[in-house]
């Protein structure tokens, strides 16, 4: 955004050159062509934020006209059309008038009709006056655009004379409708009595939400695209890991558990700058992007092969057994007998993770990926308004709640599931019992999750898995062979 | 659980079940191992399908197996009994390696599986084994769950292996459960669909590991019925149970185990009628 920023910046600077240049060749020319008003100035003064060239629409600026009559002529009155759709009220209309070098006390009455803007002098500028017409406080289109100049003048005689021609022109940068927006909220009553209470002003200013959603959307964009690409390759990395972690050697098994110990042990935003910092010393140039991908695949994959390895290991031994029983290789059974029942449960933990991987994206804004929080940060900085921050935890929350309740709406459908039996009781002893068995789906999952969120305190939950981990372990749940 | 209790009932169920059946089991127990009867139950051959020599297995200090011999040969039904903790399902687990013995060898006709060099996967495919806990696939309808391992290690394809499946599966009584998964039948079911799964790889040799302690007595009736249907097809088993009334009727030998060594071992008869041992008389009396 700065970028194009600073783009129309250049832009206007060097148009701001030429017009200048003009101008100066103009006062060259015109003593020699006063037959007739010249246009000296067309101008509207800059108003965008830090920046003197730059004229925004719907935005207060000065309109600034200005006219050289002729030798032989006196202007009793002016009208300038501004461009359609512009604003202005009559009392700030001001008009001076300059004979040599003084200047005249004119009183003027102003009108203003529709976009068109009357001067009538009370007294006719004597012959060869400059005359100047300051609209101030003039909202130029919202829309933008390029405007050159049309009205007219009355001379003594009672003539009007249409404004002469001039390739001068007013450039107006167009604002968004939601820029627009802000502008008509800002005038509104109740929004001045809204922002009349500090906190509402500094938090939840109307205006500034209108004018951050469209703004942080971009970058929501970035932060949804970062995950949705990172997710799904770190979930291949974490169950390499996994096997890795259960391997029946000893080597592959200490290589998985240091990488998973070392990336689960140290905070991601460390491991952000060892990259971001790193990187570029050992001459390996990456987009910010991209970076911040593969630290969060990286990342993220040692938190999923945690929970990979508990799906795995909940799965009882006799499923191993049995697979390994009828000459299936440790990979067949993997992939065939372990894999698909270990989905069911760790469906909803891994929910969990993608939820905080989508939050971690926001660590990405310290290394220069313009993403979310990136986007909040700048305009919180430009208008000294943490509102922004608020629309950003909007635009986090608009992703996680739905999530939230969909893990909350898995577990209990698989909780339920388990006494649904769509072809009805086969048998009176139907052997799966209810929820509550230690180690149904819902169960495990439920703990799987629970263990994976949160590293506080044992619970009932906590035990079981607990308890799985050290049945599996007892029974040398590796994969063997 | 209380073994005897358990055991008791489950006897009657047989009494009351299989009365043709039991006459001809036994029939085949009286012709002893080399000769079958007109029924045409199990005979066994002279032929070895199962070699094991001084076997032994710890489990950290604790020694399981304590040096066991034993031949089981084709055809023959080898029932093996024993005490909680006798060693005898570790013995089992042994023959298809699912635990690794610390001591000893182990032979699957002509290969020895406890070398380093045998790719155990393939012995495997020829040794049916079932559980006390079937340990169906519970993500599989019971047709994929007998088809899955015909597929990946037979490498059959999928319509052969789905006709298989079927055929077995009637076999066992469960040509109208085809379809359902795992959670949908019963217990009784369940283990008929893992002894199905076991038949249609067409192993050489069934290992039952206490096929019916999971099971409500009334199911074990029908899982009895097919390892007997098993067993007058010449099928070579070892089968570890409690069920007394089977082992008298369908057992070719009866092995008596315990504290990991073989106490006593003969016909049905020569162990339930006259054990020499008292340990074996006293575990028998416990039980009956």
């Amino acid at each position: 955004m700065q970028n194009v920023i600073s783009f129309i910046k250049t832009h206007f600077a060097s148009i701001a050159a030429l017009l200048v240049a003009a101008m100066l060749a103009a006062s060259f020319v015109l003593p020699v062509q006063a037959q007739a008003l010249e246009v000296e100035r067309w101008t509207a003064k800059g108003n965008a934020d830090g920046d003197s060239v730059t004229v925004m629409g719907a935005t207060p600026t000065r309109v600034t006209w200005q006219g050289q009559s002729a030798e032989d002529e006196s202007v009793t009155g002016v009208s300038i059309e501004l461009p359609d759709g512009s604003t202005v009220e009559p009392e700030n209309v001001k008009a001076t008038v300059i004979a040599g070098l003084d200047r005249l006390e004119v009183a003027s009455q102003a009108t203003v009709d529709g976009a068109t803007v009357t001067v009538a002098l009370d007294e006719p500028a004597p012959v060869g006056a400059l005359i100047m017409v300051e609209c101030n406080r003039t909202l130029l289109p919202g829309e933008g655009g390029s405007f050159g100049l049309a009205g007219s003048y009355t001379t003594i005689d009672g003539q009007t004379h249409d404004m002469p021609a001039t390739d001068k022109v007013i450039d107006v940068v167009g604002k968004s409708p939601s820029e627009q927006l802000a502008n008509w909220l800002n005038q509104q009553e109740w929004v001045k009595a809204w922002n009349s209470n500090k906190f509402l002003h500094l938090f939840f200013d109307p205006a500034i939400i209108s004018t951050s959603v469209p703004a942080l959307f971009a970058g929501w964009l970035v932060s949804l695209g970062v995950v949705v690409v990172s997710f799904p390759l770190a979930i291949p990395l974490g169950l390499l890991l996994s096997f890795l972690r259960m391997a029946k050697h000893r080597l592959p098994r200490a290589i998985g558990a240091t990488y998973i110990n070392i990336v689960r042990g140290t905070p991601l935003f460390l491991q952000l700058y060892i990259a971001y910092f790193g990187l570029p010393l050992m001459g390996v140039q990456l987009d910010p992007f991209a970076m911040g991908a593969i630290v969060l695949i990286m990342n993220s994959s040692a938190y999923l092969a945690e929970i990979f390895r508990a799906g795995i290991q909940s799965i009882s031994q006799g499923q191993f057994e049995a697979a390994r029983s009828l000459g299936m290789n440790g990979m067949q059974t993997m992939f065939f007998v372990i894999i698909p029942q270990t989905v069911r449960r760790v469906i909803p933990t891994m929910t969990s993770e993608f939820i905080l991987m989508y939050k971690d994206t926001s660590l990405l804004a310290a290394v220069g990926v313009t993403e979310l929080m990136m986007y909040a940060k700048t305009i919180t900085a430009a208008t000294g308004n943490v509102t922004p921050y608020i629309v950003a935890a909007g635009f986090y929350l608009i992703v996680t709640i739905p999530l939230t309740k969909l893990i909350n709406t898995m577990e209990t459908r698989m909780a339920n599931g388990r006494r649904k039996h769509k072809k009805g009781p086969a048998d009176r002893s139907i052997t799966s019992a209810a929820s509550v068995v230690p180690d149904s789906d819902a169960a495990v999952a439920r703990s799987i999750r629970m263990s994976e969120t949160f590293a506080g305190p044992a619970s009932q939950l906590d035990a079981t898995t607990t308890q799985l981990y050290d049945d599996a372990r007892r029974n040398g749940n590796h994969i063997s062979h | 659980m209380s073994e005897s209790n358990h055991d008791g009932v489950v006897l009657n169920g047989e009494a009351v079940d299989t009365g043709p059946a039991s006459a001809s089991g036994a029939g085949a127990v009286g012709a002893g191992a080399a000769s079958a009867d007109a029924s045409g139950a199990s005979a066994a051959s002279n032929e070895i399908v199962v070699r094991i020599e001084d076997l032994r297995k710890s489990f950290g200090d604790n020694e399981v197996l304590r040096g066991i011999d034993l031949d089981v040969h084709r055809g023959e039904v080898v029932v093996i009994l024993g005490p909680s903790g006798s060693g005898k399902s570790t013995l089992l687990r042994c023959v298809n390696l699912l635990e690794k013995p610390t001591g000893g060898r182990i032979f699957f006709e002509d290969t020895e599986i406890t070398a380093k060099k045998t790719d155990i996967n393939k012995v495997r495919a020829k040794v049916g084994m079932v559980f006390q806990n079937f340990n169906l696939f519970p993500h599989l309808t019971a047709k994929k769950n007998v088809m899955l391992a015909q597929q990946k290690v037979l490498h059959r394809n999928a319509d052969e292996a789905a006709r298989i499946a079927v055929e077995q599966l009637e076999k066992v009584g469960l040509g109208d459960r085809i379809d359902y998964k795992p959670s949908e039948l019963s217990g009784g079911q369940q283990q008929r669909v893992a002894i199905a799964r076991a038949l249609a790889m067409d192993p050489h040799v069934m290992l039952f590991d206490e096929a019916t302690s999971a099971l409500d007595p009334e199911l074990v009736r029908d899982v009895l019925s097919v390892m007997k249907g098993l067993a007058k097809g010449g099928m070579t088993m070892i089968v570890v149970t409690h069920e007394m009334g089977f082992a008298r009727d369908v057992a070719d030998r009866v092995i008596f185990m315990d504290g990991g060594f073989i106490v006593e071992q003969g016909t049905p008869e020569d162990v339930f009628d006259h054990p020499k041992s008292d340990r074996t008389k006293d575990f028998l009396g416990h039980i009956s």
